[in-house]
C-alpha cells in the first residue's frame, strides 16, 4: 500500500522536475518516455527534510509521518531504558550528553531534529559509525527512543561558554 | 659538535647499560625510525647539542597544519632526511623533504578509510604512528587495515585487512617490525571484541599468524613446552578464568606500544581491559586481559604472561609500553622490563621470566594496598571493588584514564638512570550496570565520573627510579598530562601539556628550562633528529584529543551540531585550547 503510494508520488515529482526543466530551457528536448517510465519504476521511497535546500524551491513530496507516542511520558521512560539497553549510552554518553557520538541534548542535529529524522538515524544508521538498529528494533520501540531523546532538556544558552 | 672526553666516556658507559639493541641504534641517532625510538622503547636519543645551558634558546623553525582535527597522538619518523607524518583519521601520510628550504612535501598518500571508524573508535580517531623498515613506511589505518608505502615514492606496496570494523575493531596502534614480521593489534575493548595480535609478512603483507590474548591455548598460541608463566600454573588459563564462553566477547585489545629483545627473541606488549566494564558478568581472573605477554615474533608462540590486574574491575588496561633496560635491582644486574600501569603501580620485572622484582605506586592508589611479590597479585581493598551488585562505588584512585595513560609513553635516560613519565592525579566513582553484547554497539555497562585527586594539581611530569620505586622529582601541572616523553644525551627531557605548552626540563633536577605555547593541547610524543645541516632538532605534534571520557568535548569547535558542557573536573581546559593538528619543529 505505502509502497504504491510513494511510487505514484515519485512519478508526480519527476513530472514536476521535468516541467521545470522545460520551462527553464524551452529548446530542451523531452526525456524519452521509456526513460521516464524506467526512472519511475526504480524510484526509491524518499523523505523530505525541511532543513535541506530544495532545488527549484520545490520540496520533494513526502508522506506525513507522525510519532504517535510524541511527548508521552511512559513512552519516554521505555525509551530511556532502551537507550541504555541497546548500548546507545556507550557512544552518546549517559544522558546523551555526547562522548564518541555527538551530544543529543544541545537541541542541534546533524541529520535533522524532526521526529522522523531521528527515527531514520536510528533505523538506517549514519555513515560515521552510527549503527542501523532497524534490524534489531521494532518501529514502535524506535519511536519510544525518539520520544526519550526529544524529552531531554536543552540548556538555555548553548552557544556561549564563558570564563569571566 | 661539542663533546668532551668525559661526557663521551659517560655516555658510552651508559649506552652499555641499556640493551645491545640501543647500542646498535646509537650509531644512527640522527634518525628516528620506529615509534619508540628503539626496540627497547627507551625514547632516548644520543643527540646532545641541546643542553640545560642553552635550552632557553630553543625557538620554532617550522610548522605545518596537518589539515585534520583529531587527537594528534604518536610521533613523526625521520629517515634519510625525510620526515614522515601520519595524521589521525583519515590517516594521510606526508613525506617532507628536510634538505630543502621550508621542508616541502615529496609526496602525500591518501588512503580510502571507512568513515564508520570515526564512531567505532572508542577514543577519538587517533593514530599512534608509523614504522620504517626495508624502504617501507608501514602503518595502520583506523578502519582495520595495515598498509606499506614505498618510502621513496609514496606508492602503495600492499594493504591488508587485519581487523573487523563491523565487530567493533579499530586499529590506531603503531606496528612494530622485527626482521620480516610486522606486528599489529586492534582496539575494541569497549565493543566486546576477542582481542588478538597478528604477525604479517613484511614483503607481501600476508597474515602469517594470529594469536588471541584470551581463550583456549590453541588460539592464544600457548604451546606446551614453550609457555611458562612465572606465577600461574595449569593450561587453558585464557579460557578457564572466564565464566562459560564470556571470553568470546571479553575484549583484550592491543592499542599501545610493542618492544623487542633480540637476545631473547621476545616481543612484549600490553593487553587492554576485559569487557564488559561490569565485572559481575565475568567472574574470574579474565586472563590475559590487563596483562603483559611475551611472544616469539616469528610464529607468535607465547613464552610467558603476567597479569597486572586480575579480574580488572576498573578498566585498568595494561596497554602501556614495556621498556627493556638492564637495571641493578636488589644488588644484582637484571634484564628488566619496566612498565607504568594504568592501575597506578610501576612494575620492574625480569623480562626473561615474568617475575615481578619490584612494584610501587607512582601516583595515589587505593584499590589495592600493594603488590604481593610472592604471588604477583595485588592485595585488594574490598571497599573499592566494583560490579553491578556493588552499586556506585565512590572515590577510587586512580581513574580508568590511568595513573599514566598508555597513550603517553615514558622515556628512559641511561645517563640519569631515571624514567620520565606524564601522570594524572584523579579519582573516580564507578557505577557498573548489567549490559548485553550486541555486535556493532558498545559493550560497557558503566557510568564513571572523575574528580580531582588529593594532589594540588591534576597532573604531573615526574622522574622515577625503577630500581627503588621512588620519585626523583616532580613538575606539577594543572591538568592531566597526556603527552609522551623524550630523553636526550644532552640531559634535557621534553613533554607537552593539555593546555598547549611544550616544555624542556633538566633531566637531573626537573627545572623547567623553556616552554612554548604550541596552539593546541599536546597529546603527541616528542622526537629529536639531526637535520641535513647537522643541527639537532626537536619535533612535536600539537592537537588535543584522544579520549572522550577524559576530554568531554567543549574544546571542540568543528561541528555546530555538537555542543557540549565542559567536564566537571576540568572546566577551564577549553579556555586554553581547541582542536587542530600542527607539526612543530624547534631548534637552538
Amino acid at each position: 500500500m505505502t509502497h504504491r503510494t510513494s511510487l505514484s508520488r515519485s512519478r508526480i515529482a519527476i513530472l514536476a522536475i521535468l516541467s521545470l526543466a522545460v520551462s527553464a530551457c524551452r529548446k530542451e528536448t523531452a526525456v524519452p518516455a521509456a526513460a521516464n517510465a524506467a526512472g519511475a519504476e526504480n524510484a526509491l521511497v524518499i523523505s523530505r527534510h525541511d532543513d535541506r535546500i530544495f532545488a527549484g524551491g520545490i520540496a520533494p513530496p513526502a508522506e506525513k509521518v507522525v510519532n504517535s507516542v510524541a511527548q508521552d511520558a511512559k513512552a519516554a521512560e521505555v525509551g530511556a531504558t532502551l537507550f541504555t539497553g541497546m548500548n546507545c549510552d556507550g557512544c552518546h554518553g549517559g544522558g546523551a550528553v555526547g562522548a564518541v557520538g555527538p551530544s543529543l541534548t544541545d537541541g542541534r542535529w546533524r541529520y535533522g531534529g524532526a521526529d522522523a529524522d531521528i527515527y531514520r538515524s536510528i533505523a538506517e544508521g549514519r555513515p560515521k559509525g552510527m549503527p542501523a538498529f532497524g534490524g534489531v528494533l521494532q518501529p514502535a520501540m524506535i519511536w519510544r527512543l525518539v520520544t526519550y531523546i526529544k524529552s531531554l532538556p536543552v540548556p538555555k544558552d548553548v552557544p556561549t561558554e564563558s570564563w569571566q | 659538535m661539542h663533546c668532551s672526553v668525559t661526557t663521551l666516556a659517560l655516555s658510552l658507559a651508559s649506552v652499555l647499560v641499556v640493551t645491545r639493541v640501543s647500542a646498535q641504534t646509537a650509531a644512527a641517532d640522527g634518525d628516528w625510525t620506529m615509534p619508540s625510538k628503539d626496540y627497547a622503547a627507551t625514547r632516548y636519543s644520543g643527540l646532545a647539542q641541546i643542553t640545560p645551558a642553552n635550552a632557553k634558546k630553543l625557538h620554532p623553525v617550522w610548522t605545518f597544519s596537518t589539515g585534520t582535527l583529531g587527537g594528534h597522538e604518536g610521533q613523526p619518523l625521520v629517515v634519510h632526511n625525510t620526515m614522515y607524518v601520519v595524521t589521525p583519521y583519515p590517516n594521510v601520510l606526508y613525506a617532507f623533504d628536510l634538505t630543502k628550504e621550508g621542508y616541502p612535501l615529496k609526496w602525500k598518500y591518501r588512503p580510502n578509510v571507512d568513515a564508520n571508524s570515526i564512531g567505532i573508535a572508542c577514543c577519538d580517531v587517533v593514530n599512534r604512528g608509523a614504522v620504517y623498515a626495508d624502504g617501507k613506511i608501514v602503518y595502520n589505518l583506523l578502519d582495520g587495515h595495515t598498509v606499506a608505502v614505498d618510502a621513496a615514492s609514496g606508492k602503495e606496496l600492499w594493504m591488508t585487512k587485519i581487523a573487523d570494523l563491523a565487530a567493533g575493531e579499530t586499529t590506531p596502534m603503531a606496528p612494530l617490525i622485527v626482521k620480516d614480521r610486522v606486528l599489529v593489534g586492534a582496539s575494541g575493548g569497549e565493543f566486546g571484541i576477542l582481542g588478538w595480535v597478528k604477525g604479517l609478512d613484511l614483503a607481501s603483507g600476508k597474515v602469517v599468524w594470529t594469536a588471541t590474548n584470551i581463550g583456549p591455548d590453541s588460539l592464544v598460541l600457548a604451546k606446551a613446552g614453550t609457555f611458562k608463566a612465572f606465577y600461574d600454573k595449569g593450561a587453558q588459563l585464557g579460557q578457564t578464568t572466564w565464566p562459560a564462553d564470556t571470553w568470546k566477547h571479553g575484549g583484550a585489545p592491543v592499542w599501545g606500544w610493542m618492544s623487542y629483545d633480540p637476545e631473547l627473541d621476545l616481543v612484549y606488549y600490553g593487553v587492554g581491559n576485559p569487557g564488559p566494564y561490569n565485572a559481575d558478568q565475568r567472574l574470574g581472573d579474565n586472563k590475559w586481559t590487563a596483562s603483559v605477554l611475551a611472544r616469539h615474533p616469528g610464529d607468535g608462540s607465547l613464552v610467558w604472561a603476567y597479569q597486572f590486574t586480575p579480574h580488572d574491575s576498573w578498566d585498568f588496561d595494561a596497554a602501556a609500553e614495556m621498556i627493556l633496560v638492564d637495571l641493578k635491582v636488589g644488588g644484582k644486574m637484571r634484564k628488566t622490563l619496566v612498565h607504568f600501569d594504568k592501575n597506578g603501580f610501576e612494575y620492574t620485572m625480569d623480562r626473561a621470566t615474568g617475575e615481578v622484582l619490584l612494584a610501587e605506586a607512582y601516583v595515589k592508589v587505593n584499590w589495592a594496598s600493594k603488590i604481593d611479590l610472592a604471588t604477583g597479585r595485588p592485595v585488594l581493598n574490598d571497599s573499592k571493588q566494583t560490579g553491578a551488585s556493588r552499586g556506585n562505588v565512590k572515590d577510587i584512585c586512580p581513574t580508568l584514564e590511568g595513573g599514566k595513560s598508555p597513550a603517553s609513553p615514558v622515556a628512559y635516560s641511561p645517563r640519569t638512570g631515571l624514567f620520565y613519565a606524564s601522570t594524572n592525579s584523579m579519582c573516580m566513582d564507578y557505577e557498573a550496570v548489567k549490559t548485553a553484547h550486541l555486535k556493532g554497539t558498545p559493550f560497557m555497562g558503566i557510568n564513571s565520573p572523575y574528580h580531582a585527586g588529593s594532589d594540588p594539581n591534576m597532573g604531573a611530569f615526574i622522574a622515577w627510579d625503577a630500581t627503588t620505586g621512588k620519585r626523583a622529582w616532580t613538575i606539577e601541572e594543572p591538568f592531566p598530562v597526556w603527552s609522551g616523553s623524550l630523553a636526550t644525551r644532552g640531559d634535557v627531557v621534553f613533554y607537552g601539556t593539555l593546555d598547549g605548552w611544550f616544555k624542556a626540563a633538566d633531566a637531573k633536577t626537573g627545572a623547567v628550562l623553556w616552554k612554548f605555547k604550541v596552539g593546541s593541547g599536546v597529546v603527541g610524543d616528542p622526537i629529536t633528529f639531526t637535520g641535513a645541516d647537522g643541527k639537532q632538532y626537536v619535533a612535536i605534534y600539537a592537537g588535543i584529543g584522544g579520549d572522550w571520557l577524559l576530554l568531554s568535548g567543549d574544546y571542540k569547535s568543528d561541528d555546530p551540531n555538537d555542543v557540549r558542557e565542559p567536564a566537571d573536573f576540568a572546566r577551564n581546559l577549553a579556555r586554553h585550547t581547541s582542536q587542530g593538528g600542527i607539526v612543530w619543529i624547534f631548534a637552538l
